[in-house]
């Protein structure tokens, strides 16, 4: 860019005039590719006589006395560093109430425990007011402290389904009444709704179960509990 | 989820054995569990085979319009603390209009929910309950 | 008969009806143009009467008005981290509940009545990086006395008692279990949405000669009788969603100081993540705030 010659104007340009002369250099070989050094350029002292109007012809950054930096405060500790998943934290806090031992956790966390409640086994459930079910288990939810799992049975040749909680405070006692005969080969027997494959009532299989338990703990005496978890 | 023209088996012993849902009362959606409807008889129950016919004769008819309370649905139904509980077919009693049942017996079983709908005379006839 | 007439009726009691509509068909002679509704307007329900106070327009009125729906102390900024269920041991229910945490609130400044013509408490939430922010907000929170926030935003209070002290940290038990809270978030944008979804009209006919117009709105409004336009606030299609929604008495059912988690009953509007303003419900009473939990600057707030 051409430059118009400053003598014409006489203080117009007061900010050509404050530019340094290094910088004027600069720009004459500013086509030329080269790596040589050039020392950063600095601002030239200010006439000391200078009448404050222009000041404001200066750029900021280059006026004498330019703002003060600003104090800028460190953050706090955050509670979302700390604890990342909240969530998760209250589903914790959750499961030690509802499950201190982690006992009824584990008789359902089939992927882990190989003890525990599988798809086919036939579970029963005490619940707090007294009423027990009992059936064929279908399918496991595990989602930590709400998991579920699916009972079938019929009652009164009539099919009664429940998901129950598995640490539900309602539920007093969860007992495995009996286990499948084979590894089922599906996660949810869902196919045990249609008349071709459903087992029918387990009442049998559970008043047995209790007959052999009660008798169990009238040889035992009081202190066998059988298998009540 | 009982609606118009549901039809609803009939497990008391007031004759009638499939009724079909005309009407739910109080309610502007779906019928569930403990809730009062209108229905139609559509098939008598047979009791000829039942020795003295003449004291349990069939105290409804066929095409009789009467009021019913659902005791099982098919639809799963949600308890308080999360669980939930299906039945394999809808069933339901037959009432008076002042609400009490018409049959005298009642076979197979109904869901608990009936009870926070103050229909405990209906549970109590009832053999079991889930 | 013209409506204005009727308007002026009540401001002249002394008059029997009859002679005063006499006087006046005598003097006024009124003729009316354009169409007219068969009922004349009624006279309005609200502010009638010899023993009403007159509402008046003053800032004081306004805040006078106000004073009984204005919480005695400021709520806090929470983010909403997303939905679970809780477990009550003694009743066996399980409860639907959103888990909110908090993230460095402070207080960056006051407005008060004397300069702003109200009270209440900005606050402020995270943390922004002091190169993204302007030199003027950065000075802000610099006169405050607090790192720079992402989140800010202010909590009226009913008077100078609940102004906290400018730098003051809340944390998670500034509220109580047990105790109800209004929260304000942004909903969920749903984008430009149809007649059906936003406002729940039930749309036209599948068939019956319907063609092209099955989820449309019907009609906008009256024709020539109405005035042959559509009225201000005509529910019609558009943006829903996005918008500010405040959900009313949530109960508070866990407090984790040391995480800084509240978990309240229910559902709050907006997605995980989304930064939710809770303050005392104002429809329940004030809660029993002891006076040992109140900074020591302010005196102990009346509890209602």
């Amino acid at each position: 860019m051409a430059n118009p010659s400053p003598i014409l104007r006489q203080l117009g340009c007061f900010r050509s005039l404050m530019k340094p002369q290094s910088l004027q250099h600069a720009q004459i070989s500013r086509r030329s590719i080269t790596t040589a050094y050039t020392p950063k350029s600095q601002p030239l002292d200010f006439p000391s006589k200078m009448p404050k109007t222009f000041l404001s012809q200066i750029p900021t950054h280059l006026q004498p006395h330019s703002r003060k930096k600003l104090k800028v405060y460190p953050p706090p500790a955050s509670a979302t560093t700390t604890c990342k998943d909240a969530v998760g934290a209250v589903n914790q806090s959750q499961l030690e109430t509802l499950d201190p031992t982690g006992e009824r956790k584990a008789l359902f966390d089939y992927r882990r425990n190989p003890r525990s409640v599988k798809v086919g086994d036939i579970v029963r459930v005490t619940f707090k007011n007294g009423d027990p079910f009992a059936g064929v288990c279908l399918s496991i939810r595990l989602r930590g402290h709400d998991t579920s799992f699916l009972l079938r049975n019929q009652l009164s040749r009539v099919g009664v389904e429940m998901w129950v909680k598995a640490l539900s405070p309602n539920v007093e006692s969860v007992e495995i009444v009996q286990r499948t005969a084979h590894r089922k080969r599906r996660a949810r027997l869902y196919y045990m709704r249609q008349p071709r494959h459903d087992m029918g009532t387990v009442e049998n299989i559970v008043t047995n179960y209790l007959r052999q338990k009660q008798g169990l703990r009238g040889i035992k005496g009081r202190g066998g509990r059988g298998q009540r978890r | 989820m009982i609606q118009l023209k549901s039809m609803l088996n009939c497990i008391d012993n007031s004759g009638a054995a499939v009724v079909e849902c005309v009407n739910v009362l109080k309610k502007k959606r779906a019928a569930t569990v403990g809730d009062r409807i209108v229905v139609v008889v559509q098939k008598q129950r047979n009791f000829a085979s039942e020795g003295a016919g003449g004291s349990i004769s069939n105290k409804v008819r066929r095409g009789d319009i009467r009021h019913a309370v659902i005791v099982r649905v098919r639809k799963e139904m949600q308890r308080p603390d999360g669980s939930s509980v299906k039945f394999d077919d809808n069933a339901c009693v037959l009432i008076n209009k002042s609400g009490d049942p018409i049959g005298t017996r009642m076979n197979g079983v109904v869901a608990t929910e009936l009870r926070d709908k103050q229909w405990s005379k209906i549970l109590s006839l009832a053999p079991l309950h889930v | 008969m013209p409506p204005r007439i009727l308007g002026n009726l009540p401001q002249l009691p002394c008059l029997p009806k009859g002679s005063l509509f006499t006087i006046i068909r005598a003097n006024v002679p009124t003729r009316s143009f354009g169409i007219r509704s068969l009922n004349p307007p009624k006279a309005s329900r609200f502010n009638v009467g010899a023993d009403l106070p007159v509402l008046k327009s003053t800032p004081t009125a306004a805040l006078e008005r106000k004073s009984r729906t204005l919480p005695l102390r400021t709520g806090t900024i929470v983010i909403k981290k997303g939905m679970t269920g809780l477990f009550d041991p003694e009743t066996g229910k399980r409860v639907p509940c959103t888990v909110l945490q908090l993230d460095r609130v402070e207080v960056v400044s006051h407005k008060t009545r004397q300069i702003h013509g109200y009270n209440a408490v900005q606050l402020g939430s995270g943390w922004k990086h002091p190169s993204n922010m302007t030199k003027s907000l950065l000075g802000h929170f610099s006169a405050s006395g607090v790192s720079p926030k992402r989140h800010v935003y202010e909590f009226r209070v009913k008077d100078e008692a609940g102004l906290l002290p400018v730098g003051q940290m809340i944390n998670a038990d500034w509220f109580q279990t047990g105790q109800y809270v209004d929260a304000r978030s942004h909903a969920k944008g749903k984008g430009f949405a149809g007649v059906m979804k936003r406002h729940g009209f039930g749309g036209q006919d599948r068939s019956h000669g319907v063609s092209l117009k099955h989820r449309s709105m019907g009609s906008s409004g009256p024709g020539q009788g109405g005035g042959s336009r559509v009225y201000p606030g005509k529910k019609m299609a558009g943006n829903m969603g996005n918008q500010q929604n405040t959900v009313q008495n949530l109960k508070i059912l866990k407090v984790d100081s040391e995480n800084g988690i509240i978990v309240v009953q229910g559902a709050v509007s907006g997605p995980k993540g989304c930064q939710v303003r809770i303050q005392d419900a104002i429809k329940k009473p004030w809660p029993e705030v002891a006076p040992a939990e109140l900074p020591a600057e302010t005196p102990a707030e009346p509890t209602a």
